[in-house]
């Protein structure tokens, strides 16, 4: 376990000036891969994070260095450093989303999966990092299904969408109205696409930019002239242009909402200053939200997903345990084996230095061996019960098992 | 003793539709249709029960009538049961059935000698009629209380709350309108056929007369309130309003007519 690292540069640690020049994959760590280590690569938007089994952290620093452009120097100043069991808390946390910029949100595990599939495509994982991140999503999933972190959106197009739901039961039926074609309408058009909206209308006073995000979501784009059609028509609808005044009214509404006959409207106005007329969201079944309602909202969830983060960090913690007592058996395993090696080892030099009849030797080797390893045994025994770093390390230490490898090494 | 059996299996199962409303977990439903199931299967029997040794349709009584009326709104209720959307209805249902099962369990009694010739004819398809009518009223009544609650939460956008997801705003007033629509139908059927028992009889309606302004006021309230859903689209709130005010004024003119003329249209008519 403690042979486990992990490097993240993530919104906290590092700008985004930084974040933009590391942006790494698996197979730029294949030629550290060579000997049996291991690694793992995560990149998104707001971080990047590399796991390593078996590399040296300076070789590590310098090779993500050279791929980056950055210098080692301040690189290592943006780094978090993580080691053994703070390490796999890190990539728990990560994949869960209580690591994320906004708490709980549900992106990052799909793309841990997808960095995964690349470093299994790479060859850079093996036993204890398939383990790592088998684990990662299983605890991921707990988290997401214990828990209601993830149940209350965040985002103003994902509001959008619950708002949605919460009137006409799913979004994907009918058609959808965005007044703008900038950043924010752009942002909340593909998050309401990714959502299952599937007749997406657009309208701009610049048809081309209308044009350009229609052919971008496979929506419609239409002139600013069919802005009241598309209000008789559409039933959720997002606004944010940059009016100085209202461009839908209350004037404007009712009649709209007389042709519609009542048929429910949602209209979500994100734009500063306001789309919409606040009189507007008084006519009869039109539910209006501007941005500060939203916020109200969104305030609300976010409390809520702090308030749901214990029981997540609670799962977390428990499942790193659970972890780190697969990865004590391990290494007890790989201790057990090093000692059973050690002991032959010994026999053989032992045997080798003494100038026994050979009828004899074979007898005095099978019963020094049986011996050792009825001694043995016992220690193996309680390794296997209790595989706890503690009595690991003092097996080591005791029988002087990494010194003897260094030795051998060296020799 | 079975109808106590009823009410103790009604008011469980709403406790586990209302667990199920602030704890969604699938388990909890699953125990909780099982156990709706098992009580409409016992309040079957206790209905079988009541029609006596002449086998009557149990509607001799307004407190037969109103046993009948919570077993047929339950029966509509275990259909939305199962469905995911609207398995919380029954959260709002079943305490009401049991308190109204509550209020008549002393009065509850099985039917005694079997009916004169003038009430086999037009009678039975009068009470089944009005009272298929005033069940689904009563289902109305406790949907439109929901698309309240649900809307009052939406406009002041706690869906942070468990209890927020409840079934979607369009799909309550669909089910508002279809009870409502089906519900004016039974109750205007059950008005033709009493007035044509009436008739068949020859009665005096001046005797009979707070009957009939009680019955036109429940059906002229209800009349308005689909004339302007059809007519106009008042769909969603102001429907789910009008249904709250024409079910409560349904329960006091029950209550009311059943008053002044005790007996099961009894007095007025068989003179």
């Amino acid at each position: 376990m403690n042979r486990l690292g992990c490097l993240s540069i993530n919104h906290r640690s590092a700008p985004v000036e930084i974040r933009e020049k590391v942006v790494l994959s698996p197979q730029d760590f294949r030629s550290l891969c060579s000997r049996g280590e291991e690694v793992y690569a995560l990149t998104t938007c707001n971080r990047t994070e590399v796991y390593w089994i078996g590399i040296d952290e300076h070789a590590l620093l310098k090779h993500m260095a050279w791929l980056s452009g950055v210098s080692g120097e301040s690189l290592r100043g943006y780094c978090e450093i993580y080691q053994g069991q703070e390490a796999i808390r890190h990539l728990f946390m990560v994949a869960s989303g209580l690591d994320s910029l906004i708490i709980g949100e549900n992106q990052i595990l799909g793309q841990v999966k997808d960095a995964y599939r690349q470093a299994l495509a790479a060859g850079t994982t093996s036993t204890f990092l398939n383990k790592a991140l088998h684990r990662t999503f299983r605890t991921a999933k707990r988290v997401r299904t214990e828990t209601s972190i993830g149940r209350y959106p965040v985002s103003v197009a994902s509001q959008a969408v619950e708002l949605a739901c919460h009137i006409f039961g799913d979004i994907s039926a009918g058609p959808v109205l965005i007044i703008g074609a900038g950043d924010m309408a752009g942002i909340a058009a593909r998050r309401l696409k990714d959502r299952g909206a599937g007749d997406l209308c657009i309208i701009n006073r610049t048809f081309s930019a209308a044009c350009d995000l229609a052919a971008e979501l496979g929506g419609k784009p239409r002139s600013f002239s069919a802005l009241k059609q598309e209000l008789l028509r559409c039933a959720i609808v997002i606004t944010s242009t940059g009016s100085p005044t209202p461009i839908i009214t209350r004037a404007m509404m009712d009649d709209v909402m007389k042709q519609r006959r009542n048929e429910p409207m949602i209209i979500i106005d994100i734009a500063v200053p306001r789309d919409v007329e606040p009189e507007a969201g008084k006519c009869y079944n039109c539910y209006l939200y501007d941005i500060d309602a939203l916020k109200t909202i969104v305030d609300k969830h976010i409390s809520f997903r702090q308030e749901e983060t214990d029981k997540a960090l609670a799962i977390v913690s428990a499942e790193v345990e659970r972890f780190a007592r697969w990865a004590g058996s391990l290494d007890a395993q790989a201790t057990i084996r090093d000692l059973f090696f050690l002991m032959d080892e010994y026999i053989a030099s032992e045997m080798g230095a003494n100038s026994l009849e050979p009828g004899h030797a074979a007898i005095v080797e099978q019963k020094l061996r049986s011996s050792l390893k009825r001694y043995l045994h016992r220690v193996a025994s309680y390794l296997k019960e209790h595989p706890t770093l503690t009595n690991i390390e003092q097996t080591r230490r005791i029988f002087q098992l990494d010194e003897d490898y260094q030795d051998r090494h060296k020799g | 003793m079975i109808l106590w059996a009823v009410i103790l299996f009604y008011a469980l199962t709403g406790l586990f539709f209302i667990t199920y409303l602030f704890w969604r977990k699938r388990p909890v439903v699953l125990f909780a249709r099982g156990l709706f199931l098992a009580s409409i299967a016992v309040h079957i029997l206790l209905t079988l029960s009541l029609a006596g040794p002449a086998h009557r349709i149990p509607l001799a009584s307004p407190v037969q009538a109103v046993n009948m009326m919570v077993l047929l709104a339950s029966l509509v209720f275990i259909f939305f049961a199962f469905r995911r959307q609207t398995a919380v209805l029954g959260a709002f249902f079943l305490p009401v059935a049991g308190v109204a099962l509550g209020m008549i369990a002393p009065r509850l009694q099985a039917n005694g000698t079997t009916l004169p010739v003038m009430f086999q004819t037009w009678y039975p398809l009068h009470t089944v009629s009005v009272v298929a009518g005033e069940a689904l009223f009563a289902v109305a009544f406790v949907v439109s209380v929901v698309y309240l609650i649900h809307e009052g939460i939406i406009r002041k956008g706690r869906l942070h709350w468990t209890a927020a997801s409840l079934p979607p705003l369009r799909l309550l007033d669909r089910i508002l309108s279809a009870c409502l629509g089906t519900g004016f139908v039974a109750i205007t059927a059950g008005m033709l056929f009493g007035a044509l028992w009436a008739s068949s009889l020859g009665v005096d309606l001046s005797q009979i007369l707070m009957k009939i302004w009680a019955g036109a006021a429940m059906w002229l309230v209800f009349a308005f309130s689909l004339h302007q859903r059809f007519a106009i689209r008042w769909s969603g709130r102001r429907t789910a309003l009008i249904t709250i005010a024409g079910f409560l004024i349904m329960i006091i003119l029950f209550v009311g007519v059943n008053m002044a003329y005790p007996g099961a249209h009894g007095a007025g008519l068989t003179r």
